[in-house]
């Protein structure tokens, strides 16, 4: 019976029951229940074209199984389950709900077959999402969930642009491999961009996962982004622009997060050099590219979630999560700490840990295809990833100065969620079959070639070693309260500020004509006042008595009329 | 905030104790030493076995440590200048900004070990 049921339904029927059961505890099982039976469906699904609807005319492929949609809906359960766990203690039913819908339509839009479907899932992960940032309940995480929302909604809006146009163009809905080239494409190239952070597109990222709850980011950081990176792989794949957008993605945050200061914003930023290694892989679009993209979203979506958890429960613990604040938390905070380094070893790609195995899949397919200087960046980008994540995350948070707090170690349904999670990061890294396996395309790769393994060991350690000898000489730049301009600086003050300059013109027009009316207006009713009002000339010389003979005259005249007709 | 009472390390995790070590003098400097010897080994391993490479440049001898110290020293020193710029006071965006306002208390479970 559950075979006929779309996945996704699975999580709303979850959500639709939650408000009736009691708060506490049944609610948080309802929350880890949902997210089992349906991995435990998505694995053992057959593949093919499963449920279709029938919808004004069209044919809705709700449930389009095969390898690619299949892998991605697995970690997206999995994630919802990480991510409810570490929500254990929430009481809040609005992020409750919110985790549920968000999960589900994620999980329906990456099963959708056409792009109608896939619209109103795309839609829908982002209404349900901002709640996760607005239950923080401040009025800056408010100003944040709203411009969160513009920009998730326009995506949305750009996309329908795009399959309607899209469907005049070639008569069908079918979300298959498209070609750039017509508005069309471009359009729902621009829409999935936006939610997969492109240069100039990024922002949103940044600026909304730091600013929802401690367990909302988490769920934040699994979802949206790579619902994007596996519809640019179906949509997209070799397409070449992709290789430079991701390339130009896996640098530039780099430099942010070396300066910037709250470290969940720093995993924001290295999330979004993450996605530039998968869409690279996506750009190259060979097999072993392709298989790299969804290995990496696959194992980046449990060290990323591992991540935010570790920075969580410090936020969690101490009300901060920046850097400058921050400090000596190993002391009394040991566990979370090391589920922190087994999260950053992973992002690094330490060989044994789950990065080590499917970022080396992306590398190998752009030397593989001659992209030299591509090869280049990503290497470089790797070597920075460790340093800004790999180090800088663990050393501010754990160690560096001691700030004095002395915390309590995190709760402990958020030390099994990070448990769990680094239990996968590491068996993803020891033992990559079951992951390989579970690729869209046949692979053979070994990873674990001495060569590789001491490359990739060479590059970390001298990057350490960099950090180390930067530190020690006091180069390093310390953390500062402050923020940094990003290109979001163009819509929240460049923009604000150009139209503080056309409205000051056009503010002096309409002033001036209303300057221009109240005066002559005062001056006709004083005109009339002085003619006409008990002071007026015509008031002077006429007595009252006037009026009632007139009065009596025009009765009278009345009267005749009525009696002559 | 800073020390505002004496620690009492025996109220401590076992592990958080076990790890002490590296704040005691000469902690850090173990550290910094094991890892200088490593880079080391691992410069010097790249003489001993045969390198499977696609490109030439992967030839050169410690082309990858090199690249990582060298490429992570030049991104720290131009995030650094980067920030000279691009760095703003907290609440530079609005007054009331995620920055600058404090995490709501009733969403956290602030426990100290010492209170």
């Amino acid at each position: 019976m559950l075979e006929a049921l779309p996945t996704a339904f699975l999580f709303f029927l979850g959500a639709l029951i939650l408000p009736v059961l009691p708060r506490g505890p049944a609610r948080a099982v309802l929350l880890l229940i949902v997210p089992v039976i349906a991995a435990f469906l998505v694995y053992t699904l057959p593949l093919g074209n499963l449920v279709q609807v029938e919808f004004f005319g069209f044919t809705l492929d709700l449930m389009r199984v095969d390898k690619l949609s299949r892998i991605f809906a697995l970690i997206f359960c999995i994630a919802a389950f990480l991510g409810n766990l570490y929500a254990w203690h929430v009481k809040d039913l609005v992020q409750q709900m919110a985790a549920l819908l968000y999960a589900g339509a994620a999980i329906g839009a990456v099963f959708a077959g056409d792009l109608i479907t896939l619209f109103f899932y795309w839609e829908g992960t982002a209404i349900s999402s901002v709640f996760l940032i607005w239950a923080r309940r401040t009025e800056g995480a408010f100003h944040t969930g709203m411009r969160y929302l513009v920009i998730q909604i326009g995506s949305g809006v750009i996309l329908l642009a795009g399959v309607i146009l899209n469907y005049a163009d070639t008569g069908s809905i079918a979300f298959e491999h498209m070609e750039l080239g017509t508005p069309a494409t471009w359009l729902i190239f621009l829409a999935f961009g936006i939610k997969c952070a492109f240069p100039l597109l990024h922002n949103w990222l940044q600026d909304s996962y730091p600013a929802a709850t401690v367990t909302g980011t988490v769920i934040l950081s699994a979802f949206t982004t790579k619902l994007a990176v596996y519809s640019l792989a179906r949509g997209f794949a070799g397409t070449e622009i992709l290789i430079y957008i991701g390339a130009i993605m896996t640098l530039f945050p780099i430099f942010y997060a070396v300066i910037e200061n709250d470290l969940r914003r720093v995993l924001a930023y290295s999330l979004n050099n993450q996605l530039g290694f998968m869409v690279v892989g996506i750009g190259i679009g060979t097999e072993l590219a392709l298989n790299g993209t969804a290995a990496h979203a696959f194992a980046h979506i449990l060290y990323k979630a591992l991540l935010f958890m570790s920075v969580g429960a410090v936020l969690f613990r101490t009300g901060t999560a920046k850097g400058s604040e921050l400090g000596g938390l190993y002391k009394t905070m040991p566990l979370t700490m090391i589920f922190c380094v087994v999260g950053a070893a992973s992002i690094s790609a330490f060989p044994l840990f789950s990065g080590f195995v499917t970022k080396s899949l992306i590398l190998s397919a752009a030397a593989k295809e001659h992209y030299y200087i591509i090869w280049g960046i990503l290497l470089f980008a790797s070597a920075g990833v460790f340093h800004h994540s790999g180090i800088k995350i663990p050393y501010f948070a754990f160690f560096a100065h001691d700030s004095g707090l002395r915390p309590k170690e995190a709760p402990w349904h958020m030390l099994w969620a990070m448990g769990l999670a680094s239990f996968l990061c590491i068996a993803v890294g020891v033992y990559p079959a079951p992951l390989y396996a579970l690729l869209p395309f046949e692979v053979s790769y070994d990873a674990y070639t001495t060569t590789h393994v001491i490359t990739q060991l060479q590059l970390l350690f001298f990057s350490a070693l960099a950090f180390t000898v930067l530190m020690r000489t006091g180069i390093y730049p310390p953390e500062l309260k402050s923020v940094n301009l990003d290109f979001d600086w163009t819509y929240r003050r460049l923009l604000p500020t150009l139209l503080g300059w056309i409205a000051k013109p056009v503010r002096a027009i309409f002033q001036g004509l209303d300057t221009f009316k109240t005066r002559t207006m005062k001056g006709m009713i004083l005109h009339l006042y002085n003619a006409f009002g008990p002071r007026g000339r015509t008031s002077q010389f006429w007595p009252t008595g006037a009026m009632v003979l007139w009065i009596a005259i025009l009765l009278g005249v009345t009267l005749l009329v009525n009696y002559a007709s | 905030m800073d020390n505002k009472t004496p620690d009492n390390p025996d109220k401590f995790p076992a592990l958080g104790r076990a790890l002490l070590w590296v704040e005691k003098p000469g902690g850090v400097e173990k550290i910094v030493y094991a890892l200088y010897v490593v880079c080391a080994a691992l410069f010097a391993a790249d003489f001993l076995y045969h390198k499977h490479s696609y490109l030439a440049i992967e030839d050169f001898p410690g082309f990858y440590a090199l690249y990582g110290f060298f490429m992570c020293a030049a991104l720290v020193i131009c995030a650094k200048v980067m920030r000279v710029f691009l760095s703003r006071s907290e609440d530079y965006y609005a007054p009331k900004d995620v920055e600058s306002e404090p995490f709501p208390e009733d969403q956290l479970d602030k426990v100290d070990y010492d209170a």
